[in-house]
């Protein structure tokens, strides 16, 4: 027993240690025999021994589950059997190495399942403010007490938000100059790579400290490298109190940074093409409707793709200029579909807007469109609608002018729908013009309905490949007699989109003109003028 | 030859030493109507003293703005080039599409432009066939 | 669409007069009247959230269940609802209406599909009014868009709006796709069920029945970011069978397949006009869709639910209901492989005819 290659203590049922071996003496020079186990051994072991051999226990020879704790900076793990006379063996084994390698393997998994949830929470958004959160959030939960994550400068002042452990993220701007933090600078210029850089607490500026956080212990700057761009800095504070950062936790934290940088700057290059794209769009999209001098207009549309939002539809409302002159609506389709079609849509629009002083001359119009739109590389044409409207007492009087366009419909209060007689040429291909006006005076809750063929070529139905048709819509304008004009424009747009189902479609584009019904109803009994159940 | 689902667009030539025909089946739509165009302009190109180039469309089904902006630059090229275009066999469907459109005068009124196609020599022998070529831009069979 | 309207008897009278002012106006189709109405209430201080929920909503519920009792076509509908909209419109320049937005920031959508944009429409001015930065979208909104404004926009929840049963596979779609990109989403409107369990079901982060429970939740505490290791086939393992996308795939060949059989059955079908014959392909194309959509929730009951809600609304317009079963029977033959639908359909014709099924189903 002596000379046992492991510590062994035996220890009695009184808690007096019998023996040791000499191994046990060298691990613990204070427990000799004769002394009281629980006095000179930890208190993990002598907790256990006292388990083992409290009154009532049952006596014997019997294997027990080891138990674990560290006697001066070294991990064991204590064996013990009980003798008959109740005394305890105690077989200390060092597990010191083994402890080590099981804590790196449960931190190595803990850190790739953390590296796998950053990936994942910030793959999933293109919002830089979103990433920015959820950077600085992670780094504070797993990395450091707070974190901060400063974006480059946007003018004179950063971006940052900063978290505390356990807290939620707080955006801020400030304006400090990234020179008077030692590192800051050239992390956030991203150019050249630099290292993770220490600095002293005692030079960090006071918004680099969130509030009530107390004395900084520690602070690392590590770069969040972008892809070409810089992503900025992500910035590791601790307490005073925590252990100050190692190599190993440093190296770990610029994987982290990698990652967010890398999804920083994806967001970053999101949102700069989707501000160039919102401003060139925001031209090409339809205008939003209203009344104008006693008119109403109520436009929709729908792009033949869901993810668009422009398309070869377009239409467009000008106010008179002079009081007491005609709004110009026009409503057209351009050959194609999608971006190249919108912005042959933009060119239209715009040259329509330029020729506005000759707005009561349509055909003028509509010719001098066409020598603008001619082109000898291609036939791109469009087809379209131009209408004149004025207030005149309480009705409004129109001026219709297609230009190769399916006429527009007049829905009359009675449920009476008629074609608009004007037909005429398209313009944009052929060198000449021409186009036949037609006058149509809307009485009170009339409507003038301009539609482009997404609606009436839209295939689908009950049954399937059934074309909407004219014929529908007229049956469909002929029930909405009197309505507003936007509900007629969403009835429309209802129905035509519900024919088409998932089906693929045209652009579809409605403007409705209407004559408001200005007078009050006299008598009012729940009951609407003009029903059509069918 | 390969076969192409039903809607795609299929040209059948049958070429003489002053006329062409062109027998157009299924669609001529955004997907499709270049091919037309470039079947026509490949004829043109072969056939430097063509008199007349007939489209004939019984077999037509959809024709989109895409397809009749490439009508109308077909007939631009053939006005260009002295060769009368004629679509032969118009579908009731098509002949709405033109009238709405304000184009059916323009594609049947008489070549007035650049007619000074002359009819030369006729040193070719006249090719002659039904072939039915795919509507792909370039795999048409070439003639010998 | 059915709104509830909660009594406040602070303002019970006003509220009351107002709404049946408004009603008078919407169904007369009277715009200047139902605006000028709401602006007077307003101006004689009546709280804008009361005129949005007790009076504009309820008014709105009214014009449903009108509709369903065919005293309004579906183009009154729109008329109405369109008068309503701009009430609503008009309410939201006044300047009882105006706020300084100082909470967080909410997108209101409608569900791909769904054109019942009032009532999205009011949650998102109830919003406004309680302090919410407010993106409002608008009806059917793909969910291509939806995402893309996420992405743009810095939204701390998605509000979406959907009336109609049939629009919750795109519903689904929708939330999914919010969660991912790690914003949560509130469901809410008559297509989540009367207690939200199709929400629950669909794995939206919370559920209200009304604008105001919706303002309310929002205000009691922000909804939790989405946990991401969520798979949208976690919430519906039945769609493992396939069945949903087979008759939603085919569900044209159904309907022709289905008013054929229905042809030779009752040979009076055969003197249908064109536009009979269509709406009897579109009513049939409703079954369908409603039992596609019965089938991708895994319940049974919805379709029942529908198919005697539409046995109403067929008696309500003088259409004799009779046809229904035979419908069904046909569809049940030709779905015999597909053993969910096949169960669906069963319960929607004991449904149909519960007195003479009960009494025979207590004998086998």
């Amino acid at each position: 027993m002596r000379h046992a290659p492991y510590p062994v203590f035996v220890a009695d049922g009184q808690g007096t240690l019998l023996l040791r071996s000499d191994a046990a003496g060298a691990l613990l020079p204070g427990a000799r025999p004769g002394a009281v186990f629980t006095d000179v051994v930890p208190a993990w072991l002598s907790a256990a021994h006292d388990a083992l051999t409290e009154p009532g226990r049952r006596a014997g020879r019997a294997v027990h589950t080891p138990v674990s704790g560290a006697i001066s900076e070294r991990s064991f793990e204590a064996h013990s059997s009980v003798q008959d006379d109740n005394s305890v063996v105690w077989w200390l084994i060092d597990d010191t190495d083994h402890q080590l390698v099981r804590d790196a393997l449960q931190m190595e998994r803990e850190r790739t399942e953390f590296l796998a949830k950053t990936s994942n929470l910030l793959l999933s958004s293109l919002n830089l403010e979103r990433c920015m959160d959820v950077t600085a959030q992670l780094a504070a939960e797993y990395l450091a007490d707070a974190a901060l994550v400063i974006a480059p400068a946007r003018g004179q002042r950063l971006p940052v938000v900063s978290c505390l452990r356990g807290d939620s993220p707080v955006r801020s701007q400030e304006s400090a100059d990234p020179d008077d933090v030692p590192g800051l600078d050239e992390a956030l210029r991203g150019f050249p790579p630099v290292p993770s850089r220490w600095i002293d607490p005692g030079v960090a500026p006071d918004w680099m400290v969130p509030a009530d956080f107390g004395p900084v212990g520690s602070i690392v700057i590590t770069p969040l490298p972008g892809h070409g761009v810089a992503a900025g800095a992500l910035v590791l504070l601790r307490r005073s109190g925590t252990a100050a950062f190692t190599e190993g936790e440093e190296v770990f934290a610029r994987l982290f940074a990698t990652r967010a940088g890398a999804a920083m700057s994806a967001a970053r290059l999101y949102a700069e093409q989707a501000a160039i794209t919102e401003v060139l769009m925001r031209e090409l999209l339809p205008p939003s409707l209203h009344q104008i001098s006693g008119v109403d207009f109520s436009g929709g549309y729908r792009p033949s793709e869901d993810h668009e939002r422009i398309g070869g539809d377009f239409y467009d409302v000008h106010p008179a200029a002079v009081e007491g002159e005609a709004s110009l609506v026009a409503l057209g389709d351009v050959c194609g579909k999608g971006l190249e079609a919108a912005v042959l849509t933009g060119k239209i629009r715009n040259t329509l807007h330029a020729l506005l002083p000759m707005a009561d001359d349509h055909q003028r119009m509509i010719s001098l469109l066409n020598t603008a739109l001619v082109n000898s590389h291609h036939t791109r044409f469009a087809t379209l609608v131009l209408a004149s409207a004025i207030r005149e007492g309480s009705g409004v009087n129109l001026r219709l002018t297609s230009a190769g366009h399916p006429p527009p419909l007049i829905v009359r209060t009675s449920g009476e729908v008629e074609e608009a007689a004007t037909s005429g040429t398209l313009v944009g291909a052929i060198p000449e013009t021409r186009a036949r006006t037609a006058a149509v005076t809307l009485a009170p809750g009339d409507s003038c309905v301009l539609y482009t063929d997404g609606i009436t070529e839209a295939k689908g139905g009950p049954l399937g490949g059934t074309e909407f048709g004219e014929e529908r819509l007229q049956r469909v304008l002929a029930q909405c007699a009197g309505m507003p004009s936007e509900g007629i424009v969403e009835h429309v747009q209802m129905l035509a989109s519900q024919w088409v189902g998932k089906g693929r479609h045209d652009d579809m584009a409605v403007v409705v003109i209407s004559a408001p019904r200005t007078q009050h109803l006299s008598a009012v009994n729940g009951r609407t003028r003009g029903r059509y159940t069918s | 030859m390969t076969t192409k689902p039903p809607s795609s667009l299929r040209l059948t030539t049958v070429d003489t030493e002053d006329t062409v025909r062109i027998e157009v089946h299924g669609d001529l739509d955004y997907d499709n109507a270049d091919h037309l165009l470039l079947a026509v302009t490949d004829k043109l190109a072969e056939h430097p003293r063509l008199g007349d180039l007939h489209l004939h469309c019984a077999g037509l089904e959809l024709v989109d703005s895409m397809g009749l902006s490439i009508l109308l630059m077909i007939h631009r090229r053939t006005s260009a080039a002295g060769v009368r275009l004629h679509l032969d066999d118009r579908p009731a469907r098509l002949d709405r599409l033109l009238s709405l459109t304000g184009t059916l005068e323009h594609f049947t009124a008489p070549l007035t432009e650049g007619a000074e196609g002359s009819p030369g020599s006729s040193a070719e022998p006249p090719q002659t066939g039904g072939e039915t070529t795919p509507a792909g831009p370039r795999d048409r069979t070439a003639p010998p | 669409m059915t709104t509830r309207t909660p009594y406040r008897p602070s303002a019970g009278e006003a509220v009351e007069d107002l709404a049946a002012e408004l009603w008078k106006a919407v169904s007369a189709a009277d715009e200047r009247a139902a605006t000028d109405a709401v602006l007077r209430a307003l101006d004689d201080g009546l709280a804008p959230e009361s005129v949005l929920i007790d009076v504009i909503a309820s008014v709105q519920g009214r014009v449903g269940e009108e509709w369903a009792a065919n005293r309004l076509t579906v183009a009154e509908e729109h008329a109405a609802t369109a008068i309503n909209e701009r009430a609503v419109a008009a309410l939201s320049v006044h300047p009882a209406a105006r706020t300084n937005p100082d909470r967080g920031r909410i997108t209101v959508a409608c569900v791909d599909g769904e054109w019942h944009a009032l009532p999205a429409r009011l949650l998102a001015e109830v919003l406004k009014l309680r302090g919410w930065h407010v993106d409002y979208l608008g009806a059917q909104v793909p969910s291509p868009h939806l995402i893309t404004h996420l992405h743009r926009t810095d939204t701390d929840v998605v509000a979406l709006s959907g009336s109609i049963a049939t629009r919750l596979p795109a519903a689904h779609a929708a939330i999914t796709a919010c969660q991912a990109v790690g914003v949560p989403v509130l469901a809410g409107g008559a297509a989540f069920g009367p207690d939200g369990e199709y929400a629950r079901l669909l794995g939206a982060d919370a559920w209200a029945p009304d604008a105001r429970a919706a303002a309310d939740r929002l205000a009691r505490a922000p909804l939790p970011r989405p946990q991401h290791d969520h798979q949208p086939i976690d919430d519906l393992p039945h769609l493992g069978d396939q069945e949903y996308s087979m008759v939603s795939r085919s569900s044209t060949s159904l309907v022709r397949t289905v008013l054929t059989a229905l042809e030779d059955a009752f040979p009076a079908m055969r003197a249908y006009s064109d536009q009979q014959r269509e709406r009897t392909a579109e009513d049939l194309a409703h079954i369908v869709e409603f039992l596609a959509t019965a089938l991708y929730l895994g319940d049974a009951d919805l379709f029942t639910r529908f198919i005697t809600w539409t046995a109403r609304i067929l008696t309500a317009r003088g259409v004799p209901a009779h046809s229904l079963p035979p419908a069904l029977d046909i569809l049940a033959r030709e779905l015999k492989d597909f053993p969910r639908a096949a169960r669906t359909l069963e319960h929607g014709i004991d449904a149909l005819a519960p007195d003479h099924r009960n009494t025979a189903g207590k004998t086998v």
